[in-house]
């Protein structure tokens, strides 16, 4: 599941986003009926089709909606903003939001993918991986 | 396919037992049943036991300590709809006649495994990776719903009022203590819009049912049978955000649409329903789904008192998951039991006088990109 890169953090997943040219998430994308799911899975749940392919979605999509979590599981440091983002292409991803200021989120804003801190590891080191922020105006 | 009727329910109190495992209360809840069965417990042919956290073998280790050994027993996990896909088993079982009599068994014992906080989840699901929890799943619900219907917290909070004055009825709740509007939304903050006694609490408990076929009900059945009319189990589908503006409820609504089906009947006539009431806005969003209002005046009814004790479609007369507790194996085994109890007029101070018609809703789990892992709806009728 997770890759270390460096003594001091660990990735969650890195193969469900990239930063090149620009941060974005990796979904999965039917080439039998068109259908993406966010994550890839074994079979495209629309047609039952195998041939699946890895592709980026846009960076960028809404937010339908978020919640800042005050008590939560082990090992994830509140508060936290969690929000859920619709993309173009029609999934729903949900993911913590970076912002400095909770009172910013409104619903429906546009929302980009970034890469940073979701919790601590076992061992106390940062466990990275993506979030979304604000679009800054 | 055979009609299908309960002849005997039982149930431990809820509460916090961090000294009766898991097998403790269910062997007190099966014997109990049985005895309401009044039949002889060697007459069981199969037995179905829910639950989620307690181990390997759970529904042997419980019915060994009451003699209940041999018989094929079915270990049955549907997340915190395990108790009524347990039901669902033993209904199917006799329905399908493999059995003329089972036993439907649900167990949970929280407190041993967790102080507080949470129900801990897969952590290799993206999403609780990403750090989702229950409470915040149905935050995230509750803030768009809000948004959405112009729902208020103080409304919100209103559904906890009326869940604590109905469990406060009831012997075996696990809070009983009435509480404001205010002091609900007082209460910690867990995950905005939803404060603590907006979540259901962390608790232990056990419940039991046994069901016989109709070629059995009129010799076995020493107090008044209730009918199973409807019995559907599906599990989530996937959800999808180009048409579902955050609608947690497709799989509640296309479980209790063929529920009321099998039934012959609709959510008009339906008396009393015991729901999954998880969060308050659970109660809310189910409402809608069961058809008991359009979508968006889930609100409504809260308001309106209808489905307080009293009201014309009483929900959770027991105090549903937020009072009278979520032991989440047996949950949806002390909601049939509530359902029994008010059918046969033997509910006490929240009896729901003359219902003959009531309604079990039970959804378990959350998965990304889908609608729950598993939904249970059952209609029983006198």
């Amino acid at each position: 599941m997770s890759e270390k890169t460096t003594e001091q953090v660990e990735f969650f997943r890195p193969d469900l986003f990239s930063t090149t040219p620009y941060p974005h998430l990796i979904a999965g994308h039917c080439r039998s009926c068109g259908k993406y799911t966010f994550p890839k899975y074994y079979a495209c749940p629309a047609c039952f089709s195998e041939d699946l392919e890895d592709t980026p979605l846009s960076p960028r999509g809404k937010l339908h909606s978020f919640t800042i979590v005050r008590r939560s599981l082990p090992d994830y440091p509140v508060p936290y903003a969690l929000g859920l983002v619709d993309f173009p292409e029609g999934v729903r991803v949900m993911a913590q939001i970076e912002t400095k200021n909770f009172e910013e989120l409104r619903l429906g804003m546009d929302m980009e993918v970034t890469i940073g801190v979701v919790r601590k590891g076992k061992d106390g080191r940062d466990i990275l991986s993506y979030k979304f922020r604000p679009v800054s105006s | 396919m055979r009609d299908v009727y309960i002849l005997g329910v039982g149930t431990t109190a809820c509460g916090k037992f961090p000294d009766k495992p898991a097998h403790i209360l269910g062997r007190e809840a099966a014997w109990a049943a049985i005895k309401d069965a009044g039949i002889h417990p060697r007459k069981i042919e199969m037995a179905f036991c829910g639950h989620v956290y307690q181990g390997m073998g759970v529904g042997q280790r419980t019915l060994k300590e009451i003699g209940l050994v041999g018989q094929p027993t079915v270990n049955v996990e549907g997340a915190c709809g395990s108790g009524t896909l347990s039901f669902w088993e033993a209904w199917r079982s006799i329905a399908y006649g493999q059995c003329d009599i089972a036993l439907a068994l649900g167990v949970e014992n929280l407190s041993r495994i967790l102080s507080g906080g949470p129900l801990p989840l897969e952590e290799d699901d993206v999403e609780v990776a990403m750090g989702m929890s229950m409470p915040a799943l149905y935050a995230l619900r509750a803030k768009r719903y809000m948004e959405e219907y112009g729902v208020t917290p103080e409304q919100l909070a209103k559904v906890v009022v009326k869940s604590r004055r109905h469990a406060a009825l009831n012997p075996i709740a696990q809070f009983r203590k009435e509480v404001t509007i205010e002091e609900v939304l007082n209460s910690p903050m867990i995950a905005d819009p939803l404060t603590r006694t907006q979540c259901c609490p962390i608790g232990d408990a056990a419940a039991a049912v046994v069901l016989c076929s109709e070629d059995l009900v009129d010799k076995l059945a020493t107090k008044k049978p209730v009918k199973v009319l409807g019995c559907v189990a599906q599990s989530g589908k996937y959800s999808d955000p180009q048409k579902l503006v955050c609608d947690p409820s497709e799989n509640v609504t296309r479980t209790s649409k063929l529920a009321y089906e099998m039934a012959g009947l609709g959510p008009e006539d339906i008396d009393v329903a015991e729901i999954h009431d998880a969060f308050s806005i659970a109660e809310m969003l189910v409402y809608e789904a069961l058809g008991f209002c359009e979508k968006g005046a889930g609100v409504r009814l809260i308001e309106e008192d209808r489905t307080s004790l009293g009201g014309d479609i009483v929900v959770n007369p027991s105090g549903g998951l937020l009072s009278r507790g979520h032991p989440v194996g047996a949950t949806g085994l002390l909601q049939v039991a509530e359902i029994v109890w008010h059918l046969r007029g033997e509910a006490g101070a929240r009896q729901v006088e003359g219902a003959k018609v009531g309604l079990i809703e039970t959804m378990g789990g959350a998965q990304p990109a889908m609608d729950g892992i598993t939904c249970v709806v059952s209609i029983l009728g006198v």
